[in-house]
Order: structure tokens, then sequence, then C-alpha cells
């Protein structure tokens, strides 16, 4: 364990450091940042059996004890979050490889791409291990300069213009997290994450509240929550579509595990329960309204996921066990349909010639393969049974039914109808760009697509159509499988992370992963 | 029953890939899969007629309490036959109607079977989320459904409707699931119904489960949907909108009533929903000319009847309500089979253009006869045994005393009279010889098309017939429920002993008899009169036109969304920047409002220096927001900068007081390169927030951080970590510098992050200005052969670099230069004078430089070796390095910098970041943590005593790193541009700008 854990950061690391020396050697690079992300894939399987048999495990960077050096801290969502992100990362990257390989590098320039995409998964794995909240700031710091070098690939004039939006809300955001740890060490004296959940409860509630908001503001912008997503749409659908994948997937969803965290360890109270919930009633129904409005597949995209945090975002404040459990299936999922989604609507970008639907028709009829590759996770994201979302959706609300407040019973109509307006700007899509057929775009009139905005500064030609490379398919069929794979073995994966949910706080919770004996008085 | 479940699932699979070898036939294979569902129940069927329940169970989601559980009892059972029955038939049925060179035939072929299947699912299912999973995936597989015909746009519209109303009704009937389940406590159904919750919140969740049956099963005001879904292939219409999805509601209502027909609503809900929609729908079929549409609403209204009999809540109406519904079931799918066999033989369903069509087609016609027969309740057929029941049942309860009885009783006679005279019109319409229209000559087709209508009225005629047991089996069901009715029971007038209700075809002269009869007479009146009553209802206006809401709502939420969108997404930064500060402020300090623990005494400063640092640098942050010249702004943001170093000075920390000062230096040098292509003045200010809103929230913000600092500093109780850092640094980790310490071997994990971000960070500016590649931007005099990657010509283009820097077209004293150099085979000492033109020299700094450089280089590995216990270390050190590069790019330019640094930076960087992670590695194969460090402390020769520590090596990678960084940003903001600036002079022949002037000479 001890020599596993940091590895999950340091193979990814050596990756991108070979990468770099053989810039020159581009199938070297190719192979060198597959074979790091599968390693790290291996070794996420590996430490969520042990997490899972051994309860979990704290290891002490260069053998420093906590809370002066930093502790890396793999319990059971940590694992499950490695694992799946890594599963995530390694998909896309292979569909970006399909799609380097047949266009050239435009899109991906290997000598950039590799190296900064390993950094990017190098700061996502330490966000997830990160037992110190500094570091957990460094890994913050790893995965957004990566991601924005990756939103700006190709620098053309509309990645530009959201690459600045995103980087600045990024950076201030970074700043934001940045104060409170200070304000967190200065209240309390350290960052090290369980410390401070022990210390914090010898300050004042009324202190502990203010450094809870600072930490939630900094964390909201990051996952995306209203009205601090804005950002958001504005941003990510620029990007080369394998990019985005990634993004959607995972970026945001760091920012809720560190809510997750935030919630469950270092301010375990209730005390912003009240608040969470109509802050994620509104980010779901601003979010889905958004969708709804969008012509653009890759920019609906972008605010269902939005929308889709709101949900997560419920079940934390829920602050129960079964909450937090029916959130991180619900994490689980909305990582691995984002992208899967998103790398669909790079095969229909490759095929159509287009993202939007204003554009887009007889897909069905020309592939209808990349058909059902869209089709199921359209529906899974919409909450049709018995898909991985439907599950989700149904944890969450049993879990809220169980307090039943009318504020959560608010919550389940707000939950439900957001669902039923996922499902009508998905299935829209799916009339125009793969039912009606290629004839009938031309001065298409339907009330269903007056209010439609196409994308801020995108193109309206249709790009030539292009085959979709195996390589492309063959990735977001793996991923569709894996959406899939949710449904069929449910049960486990469900009791997984009901234990996961179980060993976030408590007995046997994350204090005693880090401290078994107890939290040292003096120096070591 | 799940093995038969799966068998659905795997031929459903299988079909699309059978599609490419065989067409037609796929339909015979697939209906293999129902036939062998309803032989199955056959077998089962005298133990479940017994009485037993036939229970299979997997678990699914334990953590949930979620199990795949089937259950069979009487009505499971009954639904599974007309399932399963039907759905095999319509699949033989679908083998002649297609032609084989249609398009998508496998896409439909799987997609009905596996509609077939999850319809077999949902009427088994005990588990309430599993039926919920069943429910919608009906929903799914009936949008792809209508939605066959790809490119018509009403199909798709129609599609599209269906699947919003029905899952709109199954999200309200899953909150109602979870209430109920959550109450009850289970989520098995038989144990709800069996010991059903109480309380105001069961019965919000019973009638939110209800409004989910009353969309499926398509009632007012939720049944404009079904005659829209019409736009389906026929035989989807005839299983999906007559048969078995339609069913659904009618089955959950019944599967629910005999725990909650007593429920406050329950009762009064169904009874007066159904006899509108009875009503309606009948009056509506009236109207249709299309024979398919006669028949949809002619569906809608018997789904009305349908709901009210079953969901009326006693005994008699039960067993009634079952008869019905499978009568229902098998005469209207054989209508439906019976007008697509019209349509694909006459070519059209318009009943004013069909005429003479029952001599023609003498078969259809009778089919068509007794099923519209069964439909108006005429004897000997089931329909009529069916309603004989109802009218019975209803009148029984209404003469005990209920209200609701005699409302029931009324409505649906009123509407039976409807359904008499609709009927007769389709029957007319379809069959018989107009005056005035042509005779239709419909074209030939395979006489076994008929097989599968033909099979449903021969059992239609059968289940009348042989009532007698039918009933007996019905009766499974129907004795679970009360046999009077709350209202009755409330009256007192309730008859102590009873003969309970026997289905039969004949009972004698009984009332219900009497009303069949007049509701007929009434009806063919009606039929009769048809020309005055088409004109009263032409008269009638169509007030309230449920589809024209479904599409205004529609709008409305498409206009909402559209403006909400508009109004949020203002695709302004400054906006979006304003909107999470004043988050902040508003969430922070309502926060602090409330706060209580203000500190007895704060410290303001340790020492006035701070203070009036402090003041500085807000004069400076201040200022570079108002700045409106690049430069200048850029300038006073490196005030602030130096002024932190200066705080960091004040507090006793050279280390990082050097190195901020040694950063701002470097940023500003990158910033400078930057600002060469960049208009001087700054753009316009952007007004989407207005200057006094931004002025007030930057202050805002300003003051809320130092509150909460003070509030955060003035809590603290326990001692901070730091204050064993000194002591742990030279006992652990060997070093006196704590800084150093701390980045190199304590905190070394947050290092290796940070020199990753440098990386990106390099790779990024590289990223921008290269655009494709990193490699290859090292602009050299000697271009030499270049040496391919060994899988470089591999991948098209990929070394081929876009810009070269000997053949870009160079102005003219480097053309010079370069052919000079060709000639000669060394290079000058100061080799600007080749490359740079005289007037941007200057030679004194140039050699100053030059000599200044390897000084500068060994100040840099000082730094980096004695760190350790000095101030120092590889970030000081590699910035030291950077800074003695940079001063050699601004004396000698580009060609200069290719000198002093003739390397690849992502090598340099990746070198650099090979010795962190080295260092972070190999203690690993020790055995040890990642970064463990490990000190030798030996006599060297020459040396003396020499102490080193391993994480001194990591030091070297962070200064290779710094070293590559540097090196980077001068390659592509200095050179790169230098490059294109030059290109552009070139083509354009422009005279450089100011700015590129001041940019040049700085």
């Amino acid at each position: 364990m001890n020599t596993l854990v940091p590895l999950v950061v340091l193979v990814p690391l050596l990756g991108a450091a070979i990468a770099l020396i053989a810039a020159r050697l581009p199938r070297l690079q190719v192979a060198v940042t597959i074979l790091a992300l599968t390693a790290v894939l291996a070794i996420s399987v590996v430490l969520l059996v042990l997490v899972d048999r051994n309860g979990g495990h704290a290891v002490e960077v260069g053998g420093w004890p906590a809370p002066y050096g930093i502790v890396l801290v793999v319990d059971r969502l940590a694992a499950l979050m490695l694992l799946v992100s890594s599963i995530v990362l390694l998909a896309v990257l292979i569909f970006s490889v399909g799609q380097g390989m047949a266009d050239g590098d435009d899109e991906t320039p290997v000598s950039i791409y590799h190296p900064t995409y390993l950094i990017l998964a190098a700061g996502v794995f330490n966000a997830f291990i990160a037992g110190d909240l500094f570091n957990l700031y460094v890994g913050f710091e790893i995965l957004l300069v990566a991601s924005y070098v990756l939103l700006t690939l190709g620098g053309t004039a509309e990645r530009i213009r959201a690459g600045v939006t995103y980087i600045v809300v990024s950076l201030v955001s970074s700043l934001l997290f940045l104060a409170a740890i200070g304000m967190i060490y200065g209240a309390l004296g350290t960052v090290n994450i369980a410390q401070i959940s022990e210390r914090l409860i010898e300050i004042p509630p009324d202190v502990q509240l203010i450094l809870h908001i600072m930490l939630l503001v900094a964390f909201g912008i990051k996952a995306a929550i209203f009205p601090l997503s804005f950002w958001l749409p504005d941003s990510y659908p620029t990007a080369p579509a394998p990019v985005t994948a990634v993004f959607a997937g995972l970026l945001t969803k760091v920012g809720v595990y560190a809510i997750l965290r935030t919630e469950t360890v270092m301010f375990p109270t209730d005390q912003l329960s009240t608040p969470l919930m109509i802050v994620a009633a509104l980010t779901m129904i601003i979010g889905i309204l958004g969708a709804v409005a969008q012509a653009d597949i890759k920019r609906l995209l972008s605010f269902t996921l939005v929308s889709h945090i709101g949900y997560m975002i419920f079940g934390i404040a829920l602050n129960t066990v079964i909450g937090m459990t029916a959130t991180i299936y619900y994490v689980v999922h909305h990582i691995v349909v984002q992208t899967t989604l998103f790398l669909a609507s790079g095969l229909i970008e490759r095929r159509g010639g287009s993202t939007s639907i204003n554009q887009l028709g007889g897909l069905l009829k020309a592939s209808p393969f990349i058909g059902v590759l869209f089709f199921i996770p359209a529906m899974n994201l919409g909450g049709i049974p018995p898909f991985s979302g439907f599950i989700g959706k149904v944890a969450l609300f049993v879990s809220g039914a169980e307090q039943g407040t009318p504020l959560i019973y608010a919550l389940l109509a707000a939950g439900a109808a957001t669902s039923l307006l996922t499902l009508y700007a998905l299935a829209r899509v799916w009339n125009m760009a793969f039912w009606r057929s290629k004839d009938e775009v031309e001065d298409y009139k339907s009330p269903l697509l007056d209010q439609l905005s196409e994308r801020p500064g995108g193109t309206d030609t249709v790009q030539r159509t292009r085959a979709t490379p195996l390589l492309m398919s063959g990735a977001t069929t793996a991923m569709v499988g894996v959406s899939l794979a949710l449904t069929v073995f449910a049960g486990p994966i469900y009791a997984f992370a009901d234990r996961a949910g179980e060993s976030l706080a408590g007995t046997n919770g994350y204090v005693d992963t880090v401290y078994p004996n107890g939290i040292p008085d003096g120096a070591p | 029953m799940l093995a038969v479940l799966g068998a659905f699932l795997v031929v459903s699979l299988a079909i699309p890939v059978l599609s490419r070898r065989v067409r037609l036939p796929l339909f015979l294979i697939a209906a293999l899969i129902p036939a062998a569902a309803f032989v199955h129940a056959l077998t089962v069927a005298p133990r479940v007629l017994a009485g037993e329940e036939i229970i299979e169970s997997v678990p699914w989601i334990s953590a949930l309490d979620i199990t795949l559980t089937m259950r069979m009892d009487t009505l499971a059972w009954l639904l599974v036959l007309v399932v399963s029955g039907v759905g095999a038939l319509v699949l033989l049925y679908c083998a002649r109607y297609f032609a084989a060179s249609e398009d998508g035939l496998g896409r439909f072929a799987a997609i009905l079977l596996a509609f077939a299947g999850v319809m077999y699912g949902l009427v088994l299912s005990d588990d309430v989320f599993v039926l919920y999973v069943f429910w919608e995936a009906t929903s799914v597989f009936s949008y792809l459904l209508i939605g066959h015909y790809t490119g018509k746009s009403a199909s798709r519209g129609a599609a599209l409707q269906a699947l919003l109303v029905t899952t709109a009704g199954g999200l309200v009937m899953l909150i109602g699931i979870v209430i109920l389940a959550q109450l009850a406590g289970t989520t098995s159904l038989a144990a709800i119904v069996e010991q059903p919750p109480a309380g105001p919140l069961a019965t919000v969740g019973v009638m939110l489960l209800l409004i989910g049956a009353l969309s499926k099963s398509a009632l007012v005001p939720f049944h404009f949907w079904l005659p829209a879904a019409m736009a389906a292939p026929t035989p989807v219409s005839a299983y999906l909108h007559a048969a078995a999805m339609v069913k659904a509601g009618i089955y959950l209502v019944a599967r629910l009533a005999p725990g909650f027909a007593e429920y406050p609503g329950w009762r009064v809900l169904l009874v007066s929903i159904g006899v509108v929609t009875m009503l309606v729908g009948g009056w509506r079929a009236l109207k249709q000319f299309d024979l398919k549409l006669v028949l949809a609403y002619g569906t809608v209204s018997q789904l009305g009847f349908l709901t009210v009999v079953v969901g009326y809540g006693t005994r008699d109406a039960a067993l009634a309500g079952v008869a019905l519904l499978l009568a229902h079931a098998l005469f209207k799918a054989t209508l439906f089979l019976a007008v697509g066999i019209i349509d694909s033989r006459a070519g059209t369903r318009d009943l004013r253009k069909l005429s003479g069509l029952g001599r023609a087609a003498p078969v259809l016609a009778v089919v068509s006869a007794l099923a519209v027969s069964s439909m108006v309740g005429l004897p000997p057929l089931l329909g009529f045994v069916a309603k004989e029941a109802v009218f019975t049942a209803f009148l029984t309860d209404a003469l005990a005393g209920s209200a609701t009885g005699w409302v029931a009783l009324g409505g649906v006679a009123l509407g039976s009279v409807l359904t008499v005279a609709y009927s007769a019109r389709f029957l007319w319409g379809a069959f018989a010889n107009k005056q005035g229209v042509e005779q239709t000559r419909p074209a030939r087709k395979p006489a076994d098309f008929a097989t599968a209508p033909v099979i449903l009225a021969v059992v239609s005629l059968a289940g009348g017939l042989l009532s007698d047991p039918l009933g007996t089996w019905l009766e499974g069901y129907a004795d679970t429920l009360p046999a009077w009715s709350s209202g009755a029971l409330a009256s007192g007038s309730v008859p102590d002993e009873v003969e309970p209700y026997h289905l039969a075809l004949w009972h004698g002269l009984e009332p219900a008899l009497g009303i069949s009869a007049l509701t007929l007479l009434l009806g063919c009146l009606l039929f009769w009169k048809r020309d005055a009553v088409f004109a009263a209802q032409s008269r009638v206006p169509a007030r309230i036109d449920a589809a024209k809401s479904y599409w205004a709502a529609m709008r409305a939420i498409d206009r909402t969304a559209a403006r909400t969108t508009a109004a949020t997404q203002r695709g302004s930064l400054p906006v979006y920047l304003g909107v999470i500060l004043l988050v902040l402020v508003v969430a922070v300090g309502s926060a602090l409002t409330l706060n209580r623990s203000w500190p007895q005494a704060p410290v303001l400063w340790d020492h006035p220096g701070q203070l009036a640092v402090a003041v500085l640098m807000a004069v400076g942050a201040i200022a570079a927001a108002r700045a409106t010249k690049r430069f200048e702004a850029v300038v006073l943001v490196g005030v602030t900068g130096y002024g932190m170093a200066a705080l960091f000075a004040i507090q006793g920390a050279p280390d990082l007081a050097i190195t901020q000062v040694l950063i701002e230096t470097v940023t500003l040098v990158a910033f400078v390169l930057v600002l060469r292509r960049l208009p001087v003045r700054l753009g316009e200010k952007h007004e989407s927030v207005h200057r006094g809103a931004r002025a007030a929230i930057g202050i805002a913000v300003g003051l809320l951080m130092a509150t909460v600092a003070m509030v955060a500093l003035g809590s603290r109780v326990a001692d901070p970590i730091s204050l064993e850092l000194p002591r742990m640094a030279s006992e652990g980790g060997h070093g006196d510098n704590v800084v150093n310490v701390l980045l190199v071997d304590v905190r070394a994990w947050d290092t290796l992050g940070e020199v990753a971000v440098l990386i990106v960070a390099a790779t990024g500016v590289a990223s921008l200005i290269f655009l494709d590649r990193r490699t290859d931007n090292l602009p050299r005099l000697v271009d030499g052969p270049r040496r391919r990657g060994l899988f470089g010509a591999l991948v098209q283009g990929s070394t081929e670099p876009r810009v070269r820097a000997g053949s870009d077209g160079p102005s003219m004293p480097l053309r010079n230069a370069i052919r000079d150099d060709e000639d000669s085979s060394r290079l000058p000492w100061l080799l600007a004078g080749r490359t740079l033109a005289p007037e941007n020299r200057s030679i004194l700094l140039e050699v100053v430089v030059r000599l200044l450089f390897h000084s500068l280089i060994v100040v840099s590995v000082y730094l980096l070796f004695a760190g350790h216990n000095l101030p120092g270390g590889g970030f000081a050190g590699g910035l030291v390095a950077g800074l003695a590069l940079v001063a050699r790019y601004l004396a000698g330019g580009r060609y200069e910098l290719a000198i002093a640094a003739p390397i690849d930076a992502g090598r340099v960087l990746g070198l650099g970041l090979v010795f962190a992670v080295g260092t972070a590695t190999v203690p690993l194969i020790f055995g040890a943590d990642a970064l463990t460090s490990t000190w030798f402390d030996d006599a060297v020769p020459f040396f003396g005593q020499v102490e080193f520590v391993t994480s001194t090596f990591f030091d070297v990678g962070v200064y290779l790193i710094v070293v590559g960084l540097v090196l980077d940003v001068l390659r592509s903001l200095g050179a790169e541009v230098d490059r294109q600036q030059e290109e552009e002079n070139d083509s354009s022949g422009a005279q450089p700008t100011a700015a590129e002037e001041s940019g040049s000479r700085v």
C-alpha cells in the first residue's frame, strides 16, 4: 500500500517526463501515455480491493508523520474515484489517439497533448488522495493549469476567448481556496484534513460557519454550482472533443469530491444543509433550462452537466449516510455518462460535420452504430431505467424521502422536472440529428427549434464529414459498456458505495484512517 | 418467468444482427418468444388458478432493497396471456404487413420484441422500482416505434409527445412510489397492497401514482398523445396503443385497487376522469374520417370506461373490469389489424373514399363485424358478457346507496351509446356501399395476412361462449376486493346476504339487459341520424384542446428556457466574476453579521513596516486596476509583487523574499515580451458591469477578507504545527534552512506538484505560440539535416516544422549573417554582430552580459547546493540561471539565446521532472515511503567533510525545471515572437509600431 498509493501520481508524472524528453518520437509518446494510464488503472483496481478488504490507508510521504508532513489517504471513496477516473482518462486517451492517427495531430498535437494530459491525470489523482488541504490545492492547480493548456490547444480565436473566461474564473476560485486555506491555518494552525476535523470543534461555531462558507464558495466554482456555474458552458464546448469529454466527466467532479470531503470530514455539521438544498434545486432547474435552449449538442451537454451537479449537491446536503451513498453512486454514474456523451458527440461531429441540431440530419441512416452509442447514454442521462442515471436518481429520492421535509419534497419535484427536461433536450437531438433525413435540414421549420440559440462564435458551416476510425468508436463503445456495467452490477457497486459512504465519517472513518492511534500531542 | 424475460432480451439483441441475412422471417423468429411466454403461462395456469402465486426472485440492488421479483397471480396471469398472445399474433402479422425491401426492419422487429418483453416484465414485477423500470422502458420503446417512419415530421413529433407525456406522468409516479415504499417499509407491491400505509402522505403518494397511470393510459387530460401516436405503423397501434401499453395504467389501477380503493379521492377521481374520458373519446370518434383515428379515439373512450370499472373498487366491478380488459384487448387489436389490411389493400383509410369493401373482402368484413359486436356488447361475444357485468355491478352498488355508483352507471351507459354510434360508423365506413363513391378495388394479398385478426376475433367469440369458466378463473382476483363501496356501506341499506356475481352469457331478464338494449337502441339512432349529429358537432366549438395545450406548454418551456439562459448566461467575464464575488460577499458577509466571536485584542501588525508595505501594495493594486496602458498596469502589478517580497523579508523569510523578487523579475520580462505584440492601451472598458458596482464589489471583498482573517486568527486555540518544524528540519531533514527542507523534504510532495504546474505552464506557453509542437523551436544558424524521429516518418507532418528558423525570410542583415556563417566554420564571440540590425544593438551590454553569464550560472549552482542550510535552493538557483539566459537574449537576440542554451526546453523540463519523480520513486524500491530522504556525511578527497542529503537530487530537478521554464518562455514569447514580427515586417514592409519599438528596446 505504501508503495502503490504514491505511484498513482508518480507514474503519470514520470510518463509526462518521458513524453517531454521523447518529444520527437510521437509513437513512443503515445505508448508511454497509454502505458502510464493503464498502470494507474491496474494500481487502482488493486487499491480498491485492498482498501475494501482492510479499510482505509494513509501514507506519510517521505516518512514525515502527520500532521507535519503530507499524508495521502486512500479510503473506499478515494479508491473508487481513482478507478473510475483512470478508466475515463484511458478511454478518452484512446479516443484521441484514434482521432490523431486519422487526422494528423491538429486537434491533439502529440508533443503538447500527451505530457499535458498525463499531468492533468496526475493532478486529478492527487486531488483524490490528498489528505492535506494544501496538497489538495496543489492537486487542483496541477489539473487546472493542465486544463488551461488543453482548452486552448490550437489557439483558435474561439478557444482563446473561452480560455480567458475559464482561466480567469479558475484563478479566482484558486485564490479563494488559497485564502480559505490561509484562514483555516490561521484559526486552527494546521492544514491536515483529519486534524482540521479534530480541531474545528474547539473553535466557536460562528467562526466554523465562516470558514465553511469560504471553502464551499471556492469548491462551488470548481464544481459549477449555480450561480457560480456560468463560466462552464461558455468554455467547455469549444475545446477538442476528447478534451471536453474528460473535462466534463472529471473536473467538476473533483470539485464535488472536495465538497463531499468538506461536508463529511471537515464540517460534518448540518449548518449549511438548507442553503445547499436551495442552491441544488436552482442548479438543477436553471441548468437544465439552459440545456433546453441550446441547438449545439456540446453546449447542451455542458448545461446538463451543470444541472446534474445539483443532484449531487442535494445528496450531500441531506447529510446522511444513505444520502452520501447515493451521491457517490451518482458521481460515478455522471462521470461515466457525461464522458460517453461527449465522446459520442465527437463521433457525431465527425460523421455529421457539425454539432448543431439545426445542421444535422440523417445520422441514423448514415451510421446506426453511432445512433446506439448516442441513444443509450442519452437515455441514461435522461434518467430512463434501467440505466445508472435512473438508479442514482431513485437512490437520491429514496434518501430524501427518508427525511421527508417539505423542502426535500420540493427538491424531489425539481429533480423529477430536471429529469424530464433532460430527456426532452436529448430526445429532441435524437429527433433532429438522427431521425430527420438529410434532405429535410434545409429551411426546416419546427416550433421545437424556434427558441434555440447556437453556440456563441460557433460556426454555421458544416464541415467535411469523415469516417470514424475504429479506435474512436471503440473507445466510445467501451465507455457505453462501462455505463451499462453500472446497471448490471448495480448491486455490488451500490453495496460498495454504501460501505464507502459509511466509512466517510464516524468510527473507522477518515480521521481514524489517518490517526489510527489518535492524534499525537507532541512532536515525533 | 425470468428465463422468458432473458429470452426476450437475448433475441431482441440478436435480431439486428440477423436482419442482414433474413428479412421478413425475422418476425416469425421474434414471434416465437412471446408464443413461448404464452405457452408457459398456460402450463402454469392450473397452479395460478388454484390460488397459488408463482414467485421468482433475483437480487439486484440489495442496499436499496430492489430485487428482480416476478410474481404471477391471477391478474398477472391474465395480463401475461393478453400481452404475449396478442404480441405473438402482431409479430406474425408484421411478416405480411411490411415489404421485405423496407428500411429499418431489423430495428423495428427488435424493438417490437423488446417491447413485448418489457410489457411481460411490467405485469409480473412485484418490486415497485422494477415495475417502474419496465414502465419507463415501454415509454422509450413506444417512442422509438411511433417514430419508426423517421422521415415524417409528424411521426417524430408524435413520438416525442408520447414520450414526454408518459415520462412526465412516470416521474410523478416515481415520487409516489418512493413515498409509498418509504411509508410501507417495503418495495414489494403485493406487501404494499396487503398492508397499505395510512395517513395523508400515503394518500398523496397514491394520487401521484394514479397520475402516472392516467398519463400512461391516455386519460383526460393526457389523452391527446394517443391519437397522435397513430403515426406509427399499424401493428404498433394494434399492440402498444390498444392491447398492451395503454393497459399498463389500467393494470396498475387494478393492482392497487384492493388496497387503496377506499382512500380519500381514489374513487371520485377515477370515476369522474374515467367518465369524462369515455365521453370525450366517444364524441371525438364520431367526428373522424380516418378509420384508424376512429379506433384511436374509440380506444381513448374505452380506456376511460375501463378506468371507471377497474377503479371502482368493489368485487363485482373488479370482475367486470378484468373481463372488459380482456375483451377490449381482443376486439381492439382485431380492428386495428383489420384497418392495417384495409390500408394495405385499398391504399386508403379514409372512410369517405372506401366503398363496397364488404363484398370485395368478405373475410375481413366478418372478422371486423365480430369484433365490433364485441365492442358494442352484442351477445354472444365477450364484450356483451363484460358489459352486462359492469351494469349490474354499478347498479347493485348504486341501489345499495352509493351516489358514485349512480354517476358511474349513468356515465358508462351514456358512453356506451356513443360507443355503439362510432362502432356502427366504423363498420359502415369501412365496408358499406356508399352512394356516389367509386367502388374500392382492393389489391390482392396473401390470404394468411388475416390470420392474426381471425384468431383474435374467434377468441372474442369463444370468450363469450365460455364466459362461465372464464369468470370462475378471474374471480381469483375479484375476490380480493370488498363487496360494497364505502358509499353504499355508509348509507346503511346494504343487503345482508348477496349472491356474488358470476360471468355468464345469460343472466335472465335483468335490468342490466335493459340498459344494454337501451344503449344499443340510442346508439343506432345516433348513427342513423349521423348527418344531423355531425352538423351539431361542428357547431360546438372545441373549447379545450389538450393537444394545443401541449404545444403551448412546450413553447412556454422553450421560451422560459431561452429567457432564463439569456439572462444568466451573459457571455461576459466581468459579470461572471461579479456574481462569484457577490456570492462570496453575501454568503460570508451574512455569516460575519451573525458572528459573535470577535477577537478581544486584535494584533494589527507585528512591525510598522508591514503597514507601510501594505499601504503601498494596496495603492499599487488600485492604480493597476485604473491603469490605461498595459505596460503601466504590468509595472504596477509588479509593485504588489515586490511588496510581497518585502513582507516576507520583514517576517524573517529571506528565502521567500529572494525567490519572490526573482519571480517578479522573470514575470516582468515575460510580460514585456508579450506586450510587444499587444496594443499599447488597454481595451475599451467593459461596461457590462457598472464601474461603481465593480468598485463596490472590490472594496467589499477586500474588507471581507481582512475581517475574516482577523476573526480566524483571533479564534485560534491550538498551537500551529509550524512550531515543531525547525527542530524537525534539522533533526529529520539535516538542513538548517527550514524553508528549503520544507520544500524539498517535508512537503516535497507539494513541490513535486508545483513543478508539474510549471512544466505545464511552460508547455502551454509554447502551445499557444507554436500551436502544434514544442520541439524544433530552436532558432539555429546552422540548420543541419533535421533528424526525424524513429517513428516520425510514419506520422505525417508531425516532425515537419511549420516554421523553420533558417527558411522564413529573415531581414537582410540576418540573411547575410547566415550566408557568412555558412562560409566560416566557427561562430563569432558576439553573434549579434551578424544577426541583429545595428540600430537594435548595444555592444556594451552584449560584452557585459557575456562576461557576467558564466558567473551567474556558477552563482545559481551555488544557490542550488547551498540551499539546504542557507538561503537559496533549487528554485532560486534556477531563477538566477534563467535570468542569466534572459540577459543573453535581451542583449544579443534569439540567435544568442540559441548559443547560450543549445538544448530543447522541453527536454530540460522532462529531465528535471525525471530527477524530481526519481527522488520520489527510488525510496519505494527500498521499501521506504515515497520521497524519503537519506543523507551521507563523509570525508571526500579535496573537499573535506561533506554532508549530502538525497533530497538535493529533488532540488536539482526543481532547478532544471525552472531553467527549462524560463528557456521555454524566452523561446516562445521572445524568439518566436521576434521571428513572427520580422516575418510580418518583411512581408508588409511596415515600420515597427511604437509598441514593437519599445518592446525590442527593453
